[in-house]
């Protein structure tokens, strides 16, 4: 029983938030342009540019908050690029999402070399960098477990919470977000009433490079305080996924990111019984093979039904 | 105009790749280091590169570094581009191991370069051939050292270790540090974690913070790039941590207690500025302890420090037993 509460505890549920957070930001960006028809992959170099111009912004004017700053910028230019090529040129999505991931490895990779004449991980040369603060509330520390859990978190875990209900509002509940949707589920209507789609796909397109670039920001200034090469590692393909199995539906996408950290977290701790590390490093992405069949089989399911 | 730009674009690759051949001939070897994952993990990579930058320095070589960033399909390309153009091709990474032994369908690089010199970095391969010399380190020996230093420093009576792969190099180090922290305290508990990625520092943020969580108070990190979350970790619970490879306390010297030094780039310098008599071809050549290679590193003096003088004595105490023989500290290699 002991080894059970060595695997069960607090800790493992603190984990599963500060996995999920960065993956929550980036999969509600990647759902909002899933709403307006882009199949955009490019949310993973998006995030990786995020996080590098979040860390340069807090370094070059140290304060945390142009951090966010310049990642919200550079996160909207990117929407802005990835909104032009796919909507404009009518370039391949796929494609363009693929060039762009290897476009912001090589970027980053080439831009903090020459800027900083670092190279590998980012430590800034006068002392600490500015980090996202965490905040608390006293009267939540009376409530067990949940006190825990809610306090003491960086500041875009709670702004990740706040995004996830605005999206849900937006996406079902505002005239808004039925443009949205209908650029994506039928434009020619939409243009019937008067909407250009194109429109709608561009302010999908920039939303989500903004979020993607804030879930950036959270990894590098929030969950860690430094910036590393290539520290995006994977995290937009899974927020990817998660969009595809919440059916880009806020809430749903968020418990699907809650899964996947869950996933992750429990499988670093598994290996405190004596399962092989090689095994649970690759849980979260078994969990994400598992959701993707049960994506495939509900949707069979629900043709079924319809037939009938 | 594009003609134009294709040509000049042509010429340009052309003359870069000449380039090498052009230049005047300096006195020693051109050499290049080829790293199985990239520079500025301030560790394991990072000590090669500064080994090659000094041989530059003072020797004035030719030299240059190829980063495969972990991708293991660069490999064997990364090393046939070095070995084209350079005398002596340094593969820096246990990784390197299929691309140099080959298969029996393929022989390994050095075979098809028998004129390039070849050193194999942090594994034990033979029987290649006369051009390659593979050097490990006796990492069991120093991580000894810190696991005395965080059996005797734990007040827990709990340690941890974060480890970027289960292989046998990394289990290495952690086989030493078990041995050590037993050897300063027969009741403490180790946990270990493996991370399965030397890249990403998230992962060994979580590791340790899992270990924090469940009482130990110093976790040494073994993971490259990883184990800078190990000390970030360390920071955000007010405990221990114990770096790798480099003598890495002024990443955070209030609470990195020590380094276990693998001085890989000491290692290389002093075998290629001496290739006639260092360059033991077709051979496996342990650098350990009496080397002095392999050690503990406490920082510079202006930095906090939180192992005691008569401990760092004690320590010193054991190296000398450790390089006697007369303690003989268990090992995952051979």
């Amino acid at each position: 029983m002991t080894e059970l509460s060595t695997i069960f505890n607090i800790g493992l549920l603190q984990n599963t938030l500060r996995t999920a957070t960065p993956v929550v930001l980036c999969a509600l960006g990647c759902l909002m342009t899933d709403h307006v028809g882009m199949t955009n992959i490019g949310v993973e170099g998006m995030m990786l540019i995020g996080a590098f111009s979040a860390v340069m912004g807090s370094w070059v004017c140290s304060s945390w908050w142009m951090g966010l700053v310049f990642a919200i910028t550079i996160g909207l230019l990117l929407g802005l690029f990835y909104g032009v090529f796919v909507i404009k040129f009518k370039s391949d999505e796929f494609i363009i999402g693929v060039a762009l991931n290897t476009f912001a490895m090589g970027l980053t990779t080439f831009l903090l070399r020459t800027l900083t004449g670092q190279s590998g991980t980012f430590h800034a040369p006068e002392g600490n960098l500015s980090t996202l603060p965490r905040l608390s509330a006293d009267w939540l520390n009376s409530i067990p477990i949940l006190g825990d859990l809610l306090n003491n978190n960086t500041l875009l875990v709670y702004v990740s919470w706040i995004l996830v209900l605005v999206c849900w509002l937006l996406i079902y509940h505002t005239p808004l977000g039925f443009w949205l949707r209908a650029s994506g589920e039928h434009p020619q209507s939409l243009r019937s009433a008067g909407r250009s789609p194109e429109k709608m796909q561009y302010l999908a397109s920039l939303i989500c490079g903004m979020l993607s670039a804030l879930a950036g920001a959270h990894l590098a200034l929030g969950y860690l305080s430094t910036f590393s090469e290539n520290m995006s590692n994977s995290r937009g393909y899974i927020a990817f996924a998660c969009v595809i199995f919440g059916r880009a539906n806020p809430p749903k996408v968020f418990l699907a990111a809650l899964l996947f950290g869950f996933i992750d977290a429990l499988g670093m701790r598994l290996q405190s019984v004596g399962i092989s590390s090689a095994l649970t490093s690759i849980f979260p992405y078994i969990g994400t093979v598992l959701m993707m069949v049960l994506v495939v089989w509900r949707t069979e399911r629900r043709k079924k039904k319809l037939a009938q | 105009m594009k003609k134009i730009i294709a040509l000049i674009l042509s010429l340009v690759l052309c003359l870069s790749v000449m380039a090498p051949a052009l230049a005047d001939q300096p006195a020693g070897p051109s050499v290049a280091i080829v790293v199985a994952g990239t520079l500025g993990d301030r560790s394991f990579y990072d000590s090669a590169n500064e080994g090659r930058l000094k041989l530059e320095a003072d020797l004035g070589l030719t030299t240059t570094v190829i980063e495969c960033a972990e991708d293991a399909s660069k490999f064997e390309n990364a090393l046939v581009t070095a070995a084209e153009n350079y005398d002596v091709v340094v593969a820096v990474g246990w990784q390197f191991w299929d691309a140099l032994a080959g298969n029996a369908a393929t022989p390994g690089v050095p075979v098809d370069f028998p004129e390039t010199k070849f050193m194999f970095i942090d594994n034990g391969l033979d029987g290649i051939g006369d051009n390659l010399m593979s050097v490990i380190y006796a990492q069991n020996q120093g991580s000894y050292l810190t696991g005395y230093i965080a059996g005797k420093m734990s007040k827990t009576s709990k340690i941890g270790v974060v480890g970027g792969q289960d292989s046998d190099t990394i289990n290495d180090f952690i086989a030493g540090y078990e041995a050590g922290a037993k050897y300063a305290n027969a009741d403490i508990a180790i946990e270990k974690r493996y991370t399965e990625d030397f890249e990403d520092p998230s992962k060994g943020k979580e590791a340790a913070l899992a270990m924090y969580d469940a009482g130990c108070d110093i976790v040494f990190a073994v993971a490259g790039k990883t184990g800078e979350g190990v000390f970030e970790a360390a920071a955000e619970k007010n405990a221990y941590a114990i770096g790798v490879d480099s003598d890495q306390k002024y990443i955070n010297p209030d609470v990195i207690i020590c380094s276990m030094v693998k001085d890989v780039g000491k290692s290389l310098y002093n075998t290629i500025a001496n290739m006639d008599e260092n360059f033991k071809g077709g051979q496996i050549w342990c650098a350990d302890m009496a080397t002095g290679y392999i050690g503990v590193a406490y920082g510079t003096e202006d930095m906090p420090q939180q192992v005691s003088d008569e401990l760092k004595a004690e320590v010193e105490v054991l190296a000398q037993k450790i390089v006697s023989g007369e303690i003989v500290v268990p090992s995952t290699l051979q």
